[in-house]
């Protein structure tokens, strides 16, 4: 597999202040890879340093293949696509407008601008001014802005924190359909349902420094307890751990048929992180 | 440099600005001052160059800082700064506009004022200079504010020094320090405008030309140098 990001060590300081200490992960081809910390945890910091907005103080940066800062030469920045909270559009002008000018900056045709609409479910109110739109809806249209040019990298700043239940399932199923097309996309996010059911592995960020990474399961299965619950038709509730010595309890339930309902105490990605870190992911 | 690209920033700042009706109706300024001289029978190469100066620092420097500084207050320039748009394809397709502007609107307003220059070729080359160097001065004072309301001030004494800078030379046999604004823009066009009225050297027309020449140099080196720094954090 190929390396599409690659940061060792990375550092960042503003005045006296840290954003990040030590940071340090890799990013393979075609991943979808969820940064996952509360706000202020150094998540927009990476990624302003991973496309040449800002400047590291220590440690390295490579984006496909290549420094981080070569990310500011004309001829990268239509490798990548970017959103972020900021990211600005133009009021005066209708979403079609908006779309229709990255569509030159990035020389594609204007069909690009259709195909970006559908991706976000936004055709039939191309016409509609930014200036009159929910914020969900400028959110949209700044991923379909984001996307157009089908970049080999995506970044993706907190991408449906604005977005209703539907939109965000339709974002999701675009998102994973452009992730099998061939692009890596780099996500954060403080919504675990989010990260679980889009990424393939995540890192968990606190005061920047990474504190764990890998796969979702992979990291439920690291920080389980391995305890199960049982509970019984009396409305009583057992807690039980997976060992040989707690199979006779098993046993006797299920032999006088008292069993309600059996599950495993699996970690959710928060109580990981609340584990980690002793703080909440928000 | 991109001609689609710089096209393209082309026709959405034409958009913007004539849906942007505090910024666009600036370019009346300078006209209704044409206008009115004309009508109040004042007459003479400084009193034709007041509008005109004014044209270049109201229309061409405030207009340009405002556009310049919108794009910063709404996050859109950081945009067009992570687009494959070069520095030349931004600078150039931001500044096409106002440049097209202004130079209609210094028109309208030499027509407006009753001034007919004795030699219009020799002049226009000075007047489009002239736009070009205000046109860097306007982009310049956007990179350094951070939003519309701020640049309206900031702008301020630049407009004085720019417009009615000539002006301090009537009083520099008092203060003598007032004569560095014989070497501005726009005292070097009134020098030019003078000098074409008369008999004139090679010399006479070229100082003046070359010197505004300079002034954009210098404004255009700093605009790049500011726009460089304002792509990082």
């Amino acid at each position: 597999m190929t390396s599409v990001i690659e940061v060792q060590h990375l550092k960042k300081s503003f005045q006296s202040e840290n954003a990040l200490e030590d940071v340090s992960f890799t990013i393979e081809k075609g991943e979808i890879f969820g940064f996952l910390g509360p706000s202020g945890s150094g998540k927009t910091t990476t990624i302003k340093i991973l496309t040449a907005q800002l400047e590291e103080t220590g440690g390295s940066a490579y984006v496909l293949g290549k420094p981080a800062k070569e990310m500011k030469k004309s001829s990268n920045r239509n490798r990548f696509g970017i959103l972020t909270d900021n990211s600005g559009l133009y009021t005066r002008l209708s979403i079609e407008e908006n779309l229709l000018l990255y569509s030159k900056l990035y020389s594609l045709p204007t069909s690009a601008v259709k195909e970006a609409l559908d991706f976000v479910n936004l055709y039939s109110e191309r016409k509609k001014k930014v200036s009159q739109l929910s914020k969900g809806m400028i959110q949209r249209v700044t991923l379909a802005r984001s996307i157009m040019h089908k970049p080999e990298l995506l970044f993706l700043d907190e991408p449906t924190s604005a977005l209703d239940p539907v939109n965000t399932t339709h974002i999701y199923n675009g998102l994973r359909k452009l992730n099998e097309a061939g692009t890596t996309i780099f996500l954060t996010t403080h919504d675990m349902s989010e990260a679980e059911s889009l990424c393939d592995r995540i890192a968990f960020l606190h005061n920047g420094r990474i504190k764990a990474i890998g796969t979702p399961q992979e990291l439920k299965k690291r920080f389980s307890n391995d305890t199960i619950t049982v509970e019984l038709k009396d409305g009583s509730s057992h807690y039980i751990e997976n060992r040989t010595h707690e199979a006779n309890k098993l046993y006797e339930w299920m032999k006088n048929e008292q069993i309600e309902k059996i599950y495993t105490n699996e970690p959710t990605l928060g109580d990981i992180f609340m584990q980690l870190t002793g703080s909440d992911l928000i | 440099m991109n001609i689609g690209r710089i096209q393209a920033i082309f026709v959405k700042d034409y958009k913007e600005f004539t849906r942007n009706y505090a910024v666009s109706t600036m370019v009346l300024l300078p006209l209704v001052l044409a206008f009115l001289y004309n009508k109040m029978g004042i007459t003479g190469v400084e009193t034709y160059f007041l509008p005109i100066n004014l044209g270049f620092t109201a229309v061409t420097t405030f207009v340009q800082c405002c556009l310049i500084a919108e794009e910063k207050e709404k996050n859109t320039l950081r945009g067009l700064m992570l687009s494959p748009a070069t520095l030349g394809d931004i600078l150039i397709g931001k500044g096409l506009l106002v440049f097209i502007v202004s130079a209609v609107t210094i028109a309208l307003t030499i027509f407006l004022s009753g001034y007919e220059p004795a030699n219009l070729l020799l002049l226009s080359i000075g007047l489009i200079v002239s736009i070009i160097f205000y046109l860097g001065l306007g982009t310049l004072c956007g990179l350094f504010t951070k939003s519309i309301v701020e640049a309206s001030v900031f702008i301020l004494p630049v407009m004085v020094v720019f417009s009615f800078g000539p002006l301090a030379l009537t009083i520099a046999e008092q203060y003598p320090i007032l004569k560095i604004a014989e070497w501005l823009p726009s005292a070097q066009i009134v020098e030019l405008a003078y000098k074409l009225e008369g008999l004139y050297t090679l010399m006479d027309v070229t100082v003046p030309i070359l010197v505004i020449i300079a002034w954009s140099i210098a404004a255009w080196i700093l605009t790049a140098m500011i726009y460089k720094k304002r792509m990082v954090d």
